[in-house]
C-alpha cells in the first residue's frame, strides 16, 4: 500500500515536471543570444525583399539555395548514415572490449586504438581509392558510389569512439551493483540487461550526441573525394558568379548552415549533461 | 647502403601484395620525405600556437568583464560547432583574398601560417574550455591568500591558477593535442604539401594507394603516441601530491 501511494504521487508529481521542463527549454532558446541574432538577420532580408534593392550577391544567394540546401541534405544523410553504422558495430565492438577473454579484448583494443588515432580525412580518401567503384554481387553489377565510401570513412572511426563511450558507461557503474544482482541470484546476461544497460544508456547519450556533431562537421571532408555536398556545391557557386562579394558571402553562409545544424546539437547535449549531473 | 635496405623493403612486402617501389624513385621518395617533414613542422608550429591562444582564451573568459567574455563565448560557440575545413575555407579562400586584394599580391601569409592559425584557433578553444575548468577548480581560499599576499590579478593568474589549471587540465589538454595532429592533414586541402598532399600526388601516377594510405596512418599512430607519451611524462613530472585528480 505504502509503495502504491508514491508511485501515485510520483507520477501526480511527473506530469507538470516534464511541462515545465519543456516550457523552461522553450524559455531557454528564446534567451539563446544567437537565436535573437538570427531574429535580427531575418529583419534586414525582409526589409531588402519588400523594397527591392537586394544587392546582387544576396541575389545569386537566394538562387543557390535550393542547391545549398541539397548539398546540406546530402551531408545530413552521410552523417545519420555514418552514426547509425558506427553505433551498430561500435556496440559490438563495445561489448567483446568487455569479455572475459584476454585475446578477443586485446584486439578490440586495437581495433579502437587505431580509428581513433587515425585522421578522419585519411580514413576517407582510404575508403574512397581502396573500395571498387562497383560490386559484382552475384548476376548485377551494383555501383559503389562515392557518398557511400564517405559514409563507410566516417563509420569506422565513429565506431570506435562508440566503442569506448559504452565500456566507459558499463564501467562506470559500481562494481557493488554486479556482486548485489550476483548475491539476488541472477545470471551475467540477466544482471547486463536489466539492471547495467537501463543505466548505460542514460549515460551514454550526451557523449553519443558529441559524436554524432562532430561526425556531422567531419562530413565536409566528403567535398575532398568529390561527393556533391554543401561544401562542394559552395565552391562550385562560388567559381561561378566569380564574385568577391558572393565569395565572401557564400563562404561565411557555409559556416551559419554548419552551426546551424550543430549548435542545437550541442545546447541539447549541454542541457541533458546538466540534467544528469543533478540525478 | 641505405638504397640496399629500401630495395630489400620493396622486396619484402611485394609478395605480402604492397607495391613500395616508389621508394626506389629519387623524386618521389624525396617528395614524400618532404611531406612527412612538413607535417611535422605543421604539428611542431601548432602545438605552441594552439596553447597560447589557449592560455589567452582561458583567461578572457574568467576575467568577469562582460566585454570580453560575451563575443569570447561566441567564438567559442562558433569554433566548436563547424568544421574545421569550412574555418579553413573562410580564412584561406576569403581572409586571404582580401588581404591579397587590399596588398595587390604583396601577401605575406602563406598557405601553411593559415592552417597553422585555423588548426591551433580551432584546438586553442578546446584548450580555453580545459583551462577555464581548471581555473574554476582552484579553491577559493587559496586565492583569498594570495590576494592577502597582495598579489595583482594578473600575478593571481600567472603564478596561482595557471600552474594549478595546468596541472587540472593535463589529460584534457594532451586529448587536444593528439586532435590536432590528426586535424593537420586537413592541410592538404588547400594544396600545403604535407605527406597527405604528397601522397596524394604520388598515388594519382601510380597505383598504390593502399601502401600510402597505410604509411601515413603508421606516421600520425607514431606522432600521436609521442605527443601523449610526452603529455604522461610531464603529468608524472608536474604531478603534486593532494592536488588534482
Amino acid at each position: 500500500m505504502a509503495n502504491d501511494t508514491t508511485l501515485k504521487l510520483g507520477r501526480a508529481g511527473q506530469a507538470p515536471g516534464a511541462r515545465t521542463r519543456v516550457r523552461g527549454v522553450l524559455r531557454g532558446v528564446w534567451r539563446d543570444p544567437w537565436f535573437i541574432v538570427l531574429l535580427l538577420l531575418a529583419v534586414p532580408a525582409l526589409y531588402l525583399r519588400v523594397s527591392g534593392t537586394t544587392p546582387v550577391a544576396v541575389e545569386r544567394l537566394w538562387y543557390w539555395w535550393p542547391a545549398l540546401m541539397r548539398g546540406l541534405g546530402m551531408n545530413v544523410q552521410i552523417s545519420l548514415l555514418a552514426m547509425a553504422m558506427g553505433t551498430l558495430l561500435g556496440l559490438v565492438v563495445g561489448a567483446i572490449s568487455l569479455s572475459p577473454l584476454a585475446p578477443l579484448r586485446a584486439s578490440t583494443r586495437a581495433y579502437v586504438l587505431v580509428f581513433r588515432n587515425a585522421p578522419i580525412l585519411v580514413l576517407v580518401y582510404f575508403t574512397t581509392y581502396v573500395f571498387p567503384f562497383e560490386v559484382p554481387v552475384a548476376h548485377w553489377v551494383l555501383p559503389f558510389p562515392d557518398w557511400i565510401k564517405v559514409v563507410i570513412g566516417l563509420a569506422l572511426p565513429a565506431s570506435a569512439n562508440v566503442a569506448e563511450i559504452f565500456r566507459g558507461a558499463v564501467q562506470s557503474i559500481p562494481a557493488a551493483q554486479w556482486e548485489a544482482a550476483h548475491s539476488l541470484g541472477f545470471a551475467r546476461t540477466q544482471i547486463f540487461r536489466t539492471v547495467i544497460l537501463p543505466q548505460c544508456l542514460r549515460r551514454m547519450l550526451p557523449p553519443w550526441m558529441n559524436l554524432y556533431a562532430s561526425i556531422t562537421m567531419s562530413t565536409a571532408l566528403a567535398s575532398l573525394v568529390g561527393v556533391h555536398d554543401l561544401v562542394d556545391t559552395a565552391t562550385v557557386a562560388s567559381n561561378t558568379v566569380a564574385r568577391t562579394d558572393f565569395t565572401i558571402l557564400i563562404y561565411f553562409t557555409l559556416l551559419a548552415l554548419f552551426f546551424a545544424y550543430c549548435y542545437p546539437i550541442s545546447r541539447l547535449t549541454r542541457y541533458l549533461e546538466r540534467r544528469h549531473a543533478r540525478h | 647502403m641505405t638504397h640496399s635496405l629500401l630495395e630489400g623493403w620493396v622486396a619484402f612486402a611485394r609478395p605480402l601484395g604492397l607495391n613500395y617501389a616508389f621508394v626506389l624513385d629519387a623524386g618521389e621518395r624525396a617528395a614524400f620525405v618532404h611531406g612527412l617533414w612538413v607535417t611535422l613542422q605543421l604539428c611542431a608550429a601548432s602545438i605552441p600556437v594552439s596553447l597560447l591562444f589557449g592560455v589567452l582564451i582561458a583567461a578572457g573568459l574568467t576575467s568577469g568583464r562582460a566585454w570580453l567574455t560575451r563575443p569570447l563565448a561566441a567564438f567559442v560557440e562558433l569554433t566548436r560547432n563547424t568544421p574545421t575545413l569550412v574555418q579553413l575555407y573562410c580564412a584561406f579562400l576569403v581572409l586571404n583574398m582580401l588581404i591579397s586584394q587590399k596588398l595587390e599580391g604583396g601577401n605575406p601569409i602563406t598557405p601553411f601560417m593559415w592552417v597553422v592559425l585555423v588548426v591551433s584557433l580551432h584546438k586553442a578553444v578546446f584548450h580555453a574550455e580545459a583551462l577555464r575548468a581548471g581555473i574554476e577548480a582552484v579553491p577559493g581560499v587559496t586565492l583569498e591568500a594570495a590576494r592577502s599576499l597582495a598579489f595583482s590579478r594578473v600575478e593571481i593568474l600567472w603564478r596561482v591558477q595557471l600552474p594549478l589549471a595546468l596541472r587540472f587540465a593535463l589529460p584534457a589538454l594532451v586529448n587536444n593535442l593528439v586532435d590536432l595532429v590528426k586535424m593537420t592533414a586537413i592541410a592538404s586541402a588547400i594544396a600545403v604539401g604535407d605527406v597527405t598532399y604528397e601522397s596524394i600526388m604520388i598515388w594519382s601516377q601510380r597505383d598504390n594507394v593502399l601502401e600510402l594510405l597505410l604509411l601515413i596512418l603508421l606516421y600520425f599512430g607514431l606522432l600521436t603516441w609521442l605527443v601523449s607519451v610526452a603529455g604522461r611524462w610531464l603529468e608524472s613530472r608536474l604531478r603534486m601530491p593532494g592536488y588534482g585528480q
